[in-house]
């Protein structure tokens, strides 16, 4: 072989080489790959559960199975934005992962699922997100007691019933001094 | 006949004699008891204007002084009840030389006891807040109501009785004293003639009251207490409190009113009717009392020391070993055991050994409110040194402003109404020789000449 | 008829007339009198006299608001805005998570616990006031934790129970304020608390210039009134912004977490958690549950380690009250 020849050889080994690699690298990506499906219910109602499901499959369409999803909710408050985390599914037989999840806010929720499938080094994501709608209060403060008839009432009743008596002594007062006044002395005693 | 319309004129002659004579160790004491109030004015002026950074109260120990002295006003307030209303509707006939001045002190020990109330808020310029914007959830609103009914009830339970008597100085000091005493006299009297309806109609205010009274009087202990026992603090949550403070109560009121009893019965020569019976007699409940306060001391404090909860030994080691033993432990011996031993003695059975329990009664009384108030506050309740709490002069100065006001007004009272509940004395005294009594046969070695000292 | 029947009558003679010394003249009641104890109303006077009896009891219950009426006081307008809302429109509930596994009492900074002295610093609050309070607890074993300890903001209150006039009272977001212009100073409050969370000004404190200029509000309890109670109020004023409280923000491990439990979500201004799964997650815990208050203050345990504490490492820096000496003139007590 000439000299060009074997330049435009060695060349080729390395064009083909280096596309080689990243064939190689890609197939390598693509290979260990799993592709996550996600559906989310169209209307959400806010407190009431939900399940936010996530399906992931091998390339070859086999389920992957006990691998560990965590799900985490963009959310924001008080000026933070960050990524809380909701809750973690493990893959089933059928490479789903369920999560069942509760709603707190109306609006847009996005959820972003991490995953690492056996074999990856990587952790891969996977988002979604859908709408909740609601204006229900949720939090409930402890419960209280309340018996019927145990109120303030009572205490009003009782008091009211002691001042009346002692408004009727008043009136016997008032009745005594009347009865002390010269020419009345027939009045009361004739009343009865 | 004569003889008993001799001893009736001798009554009321006793009766009146303090409104009409007026010697110069009566305005020498008023003089000194309004000089003890204005020094209590006074720090009471420097308190409103510096705050109450002036006690020694502070927020670890938020209550102190002021509270446990309007608890033990309140407290003596009860002697009224007990001895006019308890004994009267049991019939009990020795009563009746008492029942006056009892009745005098429950209304005075009232009025000094809101006024500690008073003087304890940090904003008494909204003192009107609690009348309109009051809850009635809570247990200070209670207090309000319970003590505004229980004072409307003992004012009227001290005029109605007093009315014959009152009629009585009207008609016999007509034209004899000062035109603003005639015109008080004729207006307080209400026109009583002594005729037939007229006592019939005494008489039924006089039983409702009697009843009511009762009920009304043990309720407003029991609401002063739970004021500390609807708190979390661990020596004041038990569910005992109620009953606790409202024999605390009478018990206190006995011996506030033996000790009055004396001093009047010797200022005003009451020898013949307040006799060494009544003491004697006063005394024993006293001791009956003092055995019921140390069954309840043992009911709270054996519960609670058997388990030792988280504070309670705390609490237990501050009052009976440490910071607070000397205090609790006469409060113990010198007022609750004491009383009995000197009723049980026959040498210290009579009116100086019951005068002298009176007075240890008295001290181990507001002792032990004041015990109460500072320990309950004293635990505590996060991980902290605990604090100590010592009164500084302004409270211990309005503490003797409040027993001078009482004083003050007691004496005020002797001089205006009468004492002794005259025409309730000579019922009593006309229907002795009748009925052979069950009690006392020894009734007339004890009386004294009349005029006779103590 | 007995003896004691006849006591009941006041048996009192006639004002003294010698000329007529006949007992037997007084008249005696006949027995039908003593049956009805003495006095015969008769049926109308009877009903006359529960008529005005009933009408003189029957405004009790409603006394505040006739007297309010009658002295021509309006119910003074709590000095609150709106209630903290979410962006759905419900309202905030606001909750408080302090972990402490990251909290060391600020022994690494080597400062007085930097919570404590951001909340002195944006309050005003009087030496010697600690709203929140780092107190030195200790754990079995011999060590020590250290529990910042604000008001808990209980959702059963003893201080709001026991209140006569109303001056401390709960608002819809659960948090527990002090309405100053209210206050009694009855200090029934303080002695409810069993947390020790509540402070009466005993005297006059000082005032600093910046706060003169401020309207008064229960939101942010300044400037200060004597003879009343003041308490770490949860920043409301600044929570319904969306500003975390000074203590969050002054914590120099991230230890303090704020949340609403109604969004469920907490943060404590670097990382936004659920705030259910936090606590669950972490074994949270409340102080003094058993006593049925119901706090919204929530606690991991913990003890500095995430922090690099050791837990034998005792003691903390005193609390400083530096506006203080802003002030000529300060005026301050011991508690």
């Amino acid at each position: 072989m000439n000299l060009t020849t074997r330049r435009a050889t060695r060349a080729a080994i390395g064009f083909l080489g280096a596309w080689a690699m990243a064939a190689a690298l890609a197939v390598s990506a693509f290979a260990s790959h799993v592709t996550p499906t996600t559906t989310v219910p169209d209307t959400v109602t806010a407190g009431e559960e939900m399940s936010i499901p996530v399906i992931l499959r091998a390339a070859d369409g086999a389920a992957v199975a006990g691998t560990t999803v965590t799900f985490y909710l963009h959310a924001s408050f008080a000026g933070v934005t960050g990524e809380a985390e909701i809750g973690r599914a493990v893959t089933d037989d059928t490479g789903l992962a369920a999560l069942t999840y509760k709603p707190r806010l109306a609006g847009h929720h996005e959820i972003r699922m991490e995953y690492l499938a056996p074999g990856d080094d990587e952790i891969q994501v996977a988002t979604t997100a859908f709408e909740a709608t609601g204006d229900v209060q949720l939090y409930r403060t402890e419960p209280s007691v309340s018996v019927p008839g145990l109120d303030v009432g009572l205490l009003m009743a009782v008091v009211s019933t002691v001042w009346m008596i002692l408004f009727g002594v008043a009136l016997l007062l008032v009745a005594i001094a009347r009865a002390g006044k010269p020419g009345d002395a027939l009045s009361l005693e004739s009343r009865g | 006949m004569a003889a008993l319309s001799e001893w009736q004129r001798r009554l009321e002659e006793t009766a009146l004699a303090p409104v009409r004579r007026t010697g110069l160790r009566y305005w020498a004491l008023v003089a000194f008891l309004l000089a003890v109030i204005g020094w209590g004015a006074y720090a009471y002026f420097i308190q409103l204007r510096d705050g109450l950074v002036v006690t020694g109260m502070r927020d670890r120990i938020s209550w102190g002084l002021y509270i446990a002295t309007f608890v033990f006003f309140i407290g003596i307030s009860h002697a009224g009840t007990l001895i006019s209303a308890i004994l009267r509707v049991s019939g009990a006939r020795w009563r009746t030389p008492v029942t006056r001045m009892a009745e005098f002190i429950t209304v005075v020990a009232l009025v000094c006891g809101a006024s500690f109330v008073i003087i304890d808020m940090g904003r008494p310029d909204r003192l009107l807040f609690v009348f309109v914007y009051g809850r009635w959830q809570s247990p200070i609103i209670w207090d309000v109501l319970a003590i505004t009914t229980y004072l409307t009830a003992s004012i009227t339970y001290l005029f109605v009785p007093m009315i014959p008597d009152l009629a009585m100085f009207r008609d016999r000091l007509a034209g004899r004293t000062s035109r603003w005493r005639g015109w008080l006299y004729r207006v307080v009297a209400i026109g009583w003639q002594g005729k037939p309806s007229q006592r019939r109609l005494l008489a039924s205010a006089i039983g409702v009251l009697m009843i009511l009274i009762i009920p009304i009087a043990v309720s407003v202990h029991t609401v002063v207490s739970w004021v500390f026992a609807m708190t979390l603090r661990v020596p004041w949550n038990s569910a005992l409190f109620g009953a606790f403070f409202v024999a605390g109560a009478i018990f206190s009121g006995i011996a506030i009113l033996i000790i009055v009893m004396a001093i009047l019965r010797r200022v005003y020569h009451l020898g013949e009717y307040v006799t060494e019976k009544h003491f004697v007699y006063l005394g024993y409940l006293m001791a009956a009392f003092a055995a019921i306060m140390i069954y309840a001391n043992i009911s709270e404090l054996l519960t609670h020391g058997y388990k030792l909860e988280e504070g309670v030994e705390f609490h237990f080691r501050q009052l009976f070993l440490a910071e607070f033993a000397p205090l609790f432990w006469f409060y113990l011996l010198g007022g609750l055991v004491a009383p009995i031993v000197i009723a049980l003695l026959p040498a210290t059975r009579n009116v100086r050994g019951m005068v002298v329990a009176a007075i240890l009664v008295t001290f181990a009384m507001w002792i032990e409110r004041f015990v109460i108030v500072v320990t309950g506050l004293r635990v505590p309740l996060m991980p902290y040194e605990p604090a100590d709490y010592f009164p500084t002069w302004i409270e211990w100065s309005l503490l003797a402003a409040g027993l001078a006001l009482f004083a003050l007004l007691i004496t005020i009272f002797s001089k205006v109404f009468p004492i002794i509940a005259v025409w309730e004395v000579a019922e009593e005294h006309e229907s002795m020789p009748v009925v052979p009594e069950t009690v006392e046969p020894a009734a007339p070695e004890i009386l004294e000449p009349s005029g006779g000292t103590s | 008829m007995s003896d004691r029947a006849r006591h009941k009558r006041p048996a009192l003679e006639k004002p003294e007339q010698p000329e007529q010394p006949e007992q037997s003249e007084r008249p005696r009641p006949d027995s039908s009198d003593v049956a009805q104890g003495g006095y015969r109303v008769g049926r109308r006077g009877l009903l006359r006299l529960l008529g005005l009896g009933a009408l003189s009891a029957a405004p009790l219950p409603v006394l505040p608001e006739v007297l309010r009426a009658a002295l021509d006081i309006g119910d003074p307008p709590r000095p609150l805005k709106k209630a903290a809302r979410a962006a759905n429109g419900r309202i905030r509930q606001w909750t408080m998570i302090i972990d402490l596994r990251s909290c060391d009492g600020c022994q690494s900074v080597g400062k007085p616990p930097q919570c404590t002295l951001a909340c002195i610093e944006g309050h005003f609050a009087p030496e010697p006031m600690e709203w929140i309070e780092v107190f030195e607890g200790e754990l079995p074993g011999g060590g020590t934790q250290f529990i910042p300890t604000p008001c808990q903001h209980c959702q059963n209150p003893p201080c709001v129970n026991v209140c006569p006039v109303a001056a401390t009272f709960s608002t819809p977001e659960g948090t527990v304020l002090i309405d100053q212009d209210r206050c009694i100073g009855c200090r029934i409050c303080m002695a409810a608390c069993p947390y020790d969370r509540r402070f009466f000004n005993w005297g006059d404190a000082p005032v600093p210039p910046e706060s003169l200029l401020v309207d008064y509000s229960a939101e942010h309890q300044v400037p200060v009134r004597k003879g009343t109670v003041m308490k770490c109020d949860f920043c409301p004023d600044m929570a319904r912004t969306g500003t975390l409280p000074y203590c969050v923000q002054g914590c120099p491990q991230r230890a303090i977490y704020y949340g609403d439990l109604e969004e469920d979500i907490a943060t404590n201004g670097r990382v936004v958690v659920s705030a259910s799964r936090f606590l669950a997650e972490n074994d949270a815990y409340r102080l003094k549950e058993d006593l049925g208050t119901g706090p919204r203050v929530y606690y991991i345990p913990g003890h500095g380690e995430a922090v690099g504490r050791d837990v034998f490492t005792p003691e903390r820096q005193p609390t400083e009250w530096p506006w203080m000496e802003r002030v000529e003139g300060a005026v301050t007590w011991q508690r």
